[in-house]
């Protein structure tokens, strides 16, 4: 694995970590529309 | 916002403010009793898809809509049903608050008029706040389908609102509703609801008290609708009185001294009795119903849905059959779903990257990780859509008030009424809007105790994980298993109730009141609509958490760099870690323990990890199909399992097929898994912790983390215990190992 790989593979996890902290952590999910649950108000 | 204006004395001129009629938006509330089509009304204006469904207590927060009509900017605010302005439930406190402190420019009160008496008690509070009103007379087509016969024109001359007859279901009535609600809106003045008359007594003492309150707190005559806090006042509204806070209350004790020695002391009551007595004049005065009435379809249901021994049963079947119209309607198109991630997709993925120049393991990270895992629960959207289809169906036609009734026995056997029952059928959806649902109880222990309940009750993000391995080990029974475990989920629910009930919540439930509404045909357009909208956060989910899991999940399986066996992979090494607790229940392999790791996020992800980790190596085909072949595939098979689906729906038969479309993942798990340890393993995953959603959901409603915890603690102890005496008694039984 070279340097271009390492920082190829590195983005990609950054950015799979950053969506897991986008719609999970901040977003708090998605309660589903339904429910009169929805996050956004 | 026009939140912030003063209210002014009745008498006054009433003007909202010199800003220019045109540009300004309007804001109006739409306030009424539980189920009287609030939600769809608005949905019919303002083309939203609010929640709706046939049962009191569907919308519990308030939201709005904004829209254009005749050149002007309407927000519509939809607001949790409320019986009084005397609130007992969360939800109405929300549904009170707005009305009463944040001012709109107007109120539509939708009144439901097949029970014409009920929301009339609603609209004499509602005419007090000093805010134009003009009422909606929903639901329209069901009256005069009862032949009722209502004077419109008689409630407007009594009441000094406008009065429009609508059909939101139908859209009916709704353009002139709006053209009156504008016209009132720009006019506020000559719009002023009437003063009922409460009868002299009570009115003798209001306008006394008035006088001294006036006097007295000069301040809070301007953050209140006067004659309202009056009434109030009058009534020692417990809510209102913790709100103001007053620090000598003998001018209120002056008021009431005559009201007290002609009436007895309850004023509360008293106030209730005169209100209800107007809204019953009003009715009298106002509807005609027809003398012969014919026994009504719904009078008919209830007769046998209801009843004493047979409600239960027929709840569960219900549900069977739920399942089973679930499960023939969708297998097909999952069916169809895996075998093009399996194949076409994979290989048009290796077509693009490869020329492309990108590295042989990022080609290995899309068809493995991303396609191997977000594939895995992809195929699974049609039976998720499907049941979803099937709840709203339910949830429109009336069934889930009684389904409530029918269990109310049962829940208090825990402390709990048969409206708690209500959140915990909405969790089958989704456990997140079950959890929220819990403000319509009255009770905090009550609520607290049903949200700790919901997530046991079956999600939809649990079905893949059940699709999967029902269809690899119990291919002929497959409904029926699954519906085994829904019900599992049902009769832990209630034991686990006791055990609390013994432990931290004791106490009895108070009584159980629950309109039953008349079932109704839900149209197929809300059927769908509501589906979609129920549907379509798994598709969001699977697009960014789902999405980005499984290509961590591809990582931690191929690192450290270059290694051989997954099992040796960082996955694998953490999952033989924890491997050893789930031996004794059967499924004591790294695989499945790293996948119950990861569905901690989401439940659908133990299939993706599954997914991932059972990839199988690439082989060498002889001959790779082109495009166009591919492409045909898609289609013919397509249509194979439209004219299966059909076919099981119609019960005939349907060709044997060899077992070609057997995923590569379900043949691997036939492999680690017997039919014991696989239903062992189906039990762990319906009751382990919830997701992390549903968790954040409880430390939101609750504000402490407190109950999060203890959910996430007893779950995963019941989830163990379960799961070793489902094994371990099978096994006892031989049922095999
Ligand atoms: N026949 C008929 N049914 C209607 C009409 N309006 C609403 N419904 C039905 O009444 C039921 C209740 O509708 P919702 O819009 O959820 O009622 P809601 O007032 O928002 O109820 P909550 O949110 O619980 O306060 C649904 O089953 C609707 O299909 C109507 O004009 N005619
Ligand atoms: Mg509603």
């Amino acid at each position: 694995m070279g340097i271009a790989d390492a920082i190829i593979a590195a983005l990609l996890v950054g950015g799979a970590c950053y969506i897991l902290y986008a719609t999970l952590w901040k977003k708090k999910g998605c309660c589903g529309c339904e429910g009169g649950s929805c996050c956004k108000k | 916002m026009s939140t912030q204006l003063k209210y002014k004395d009745e008498e006054s001129d009433g003007e909202i403010s010199g800003r220019s009629a045109e540009a300004r938006v309007i804001t109006v509330a739409v306030a009424g009793n539980p189920n009287s089509g609030k939600s769809t009304l608005i949905n019919a204006i303002a083309g939203t898809r609010l929640h709706v469904g046939n049962w009191a207590g569907v919308t519990v927060e308030k939201k709005e809509a904004l829209f254009d009509f005749g050149g002007r900017k309407i927000r519509l605010v939809d607001l949790p049903g409320t019986y009084s302005l005397s609130p007992y439930s969360q939800e109405e406190i929300v549904a009170r608050d707005y009305l009463v402190h944040e001012r709109p420019d107007l109120i539509i009160n939708v009144v439901d008029a097949t029970n014409l008496e009920r929301n009339l008690y609603l609209t004499v509070q509602i005419m007090e706040l000093g805010i134009p009103v003009v009422m909606a007379l929903n639901i329209y087509d069901e009256a005069q389908e009862k032949g009722y016969r209502i004077d419109g024109k008689a409630m407007e001359e009594m009441l000094g609102i406008a009065v429009v007859p609508t059909s939101a279901t139908r859209k009916t009535g709704l353009d002139q509703l709006l053209d009156t609600a504008l016209r009132v809106a720009d006019a506020p003045k000559q719009r002023v609801p009437k003063k009922l008359n409460y009868g002299e007594d009570i009115e003798v003492a209001c306008d006394y008290l008035a006088k001294s309150f006036r006097t007295s707190y000069p301040a809070l005559t301007d953050s209140y609708p006067q004659r309202w806090l009056l009434l109030k006042l009058m009534e020692q509204d417990s809510h209102v009185m913790r709100e103001l806070d007053l620090d000598d209350l003998d001018f209120l004790d002056q008021a009431l001294h005559h009201l007290r020695k002609a009436h007895g002391e309850d004023i509360e009551s008293i106030m209730a009795d005169a209100r209800y007595s107007l809204a019953s004049g009003l009715t009298r005065e106002v509807l005609h119903k027809p003398e012969l009435r014919p026994t009504e379809i719904t009078e008919k249901i209830d007769k046998i849905v209801l009843n004493r021994f047979l409600g239960i049963p027929i709840f569960m079947a219900a549900m069977w059959l739920l399942f089973k119209l679930t499960f023939d309607l969708s297998a097909p198109f999952g069916a169809w779903l895996g075998s093009m991630t399996d194949g076409p997709f994979k290989r048009w993925a290796s077509a693009l990257l490869t020329p492309l120049g990108a590295p042989d393991w990022t080609v290995s990270l899309v068809n493995d990780g991303v396609i191997a895992g977000v594939g895995s629960v992809i195929v699974f959207v049609p039976v998720i859509f499907a049941m979803m289809f099937f709840i709203t169906f339910l949830e429109g036609s009336g069934y889930m008030a009684r389904a409530a009734f029918v269990m109310d026995r049962t829940m208090h056997a825990i402390g709990l009424h048969g409206k708690s029952f209500i959140p915990m059928l909405l969790g089958f959806g989704c456990n997140v809007p079950g959890i929220y649902a819990t403000r319509t109880l009255e009770n905090p222990k009550d609520k607290v105790l049903t949200a700790l309940l919901v997530p046991l009750m079956s999600c939809g993000a649990r079905l893949p994980v059940y699709v999967v391995f029902v269809s690899a080990f119990f291919p002929n029974n497959s409904s029926t298993v699954i519906w085994s475990l829904y019900v599992m989920g049902i009769l832990l629910a209630v034991l686990m109730g006791l055990i609390f009930k013994k432990t931290l919540f004791r106490g009895e439930a108070p009584m159980f009141i629950m309109e039953l509404p008349p079932y109704r045909m839900p149209s197929l357009h809300s059927l769908c609509v509501h589906t979609w909208e129920k549907g379509k956060h798994f598709l969001y989910k699977a697009g960014t958490y789902i999405f980005a899991v499984s290509i961590l999940v591809w990582f931690l399986l191929n690192l450290p760099w270059g290694v051989e066996h997954k099992r040796d992979s960082y996955l694998g090494q953490a999952g033989a870690v924890v491997a050893p607790v789930f031996q004794p229940m059967g499924f004591g392999t790294w695989e499945a323990a790293s996948s119950l790791i990861s569905g901690v996020i989401a439940k659908e992800i133990v299939v993706g990890t599954m997914g991932e980790i059972y990839a199988p190596k690439k082989e060498e085909q002889a001959e790779v199909p082109t495009l166009q072949e591919d492409l045909k595939e898609i289609g013919v098979s397509f249509g194979a399992a439209c004219s299966k689906a059909v076919k099981t729906l119609l019960y005939l038969p349907v060709p044997e097929e060899k077992e070609k479309d057997r995923s590569a993942l379900k043949q691997a798990l036939l492999g680690v898994f017997t039919p014991l340890s696989s239903y062992a393993f189906m039990v762990f995953v319906l009751l382990y912790m919830p997701c992390v959603v549903a968790i954040a959901a409880m430390r939101q409603e609750f504000g402490t983390w407190k109950w999060a915890v203890v959910g996430l603690g007893y779950q995963t102890a019941l989830a163990w215990c379960a799961a070793l005496i489902v094994y371990q008694g099978g096994r006892v039984l031989g049922l095999g190992g």
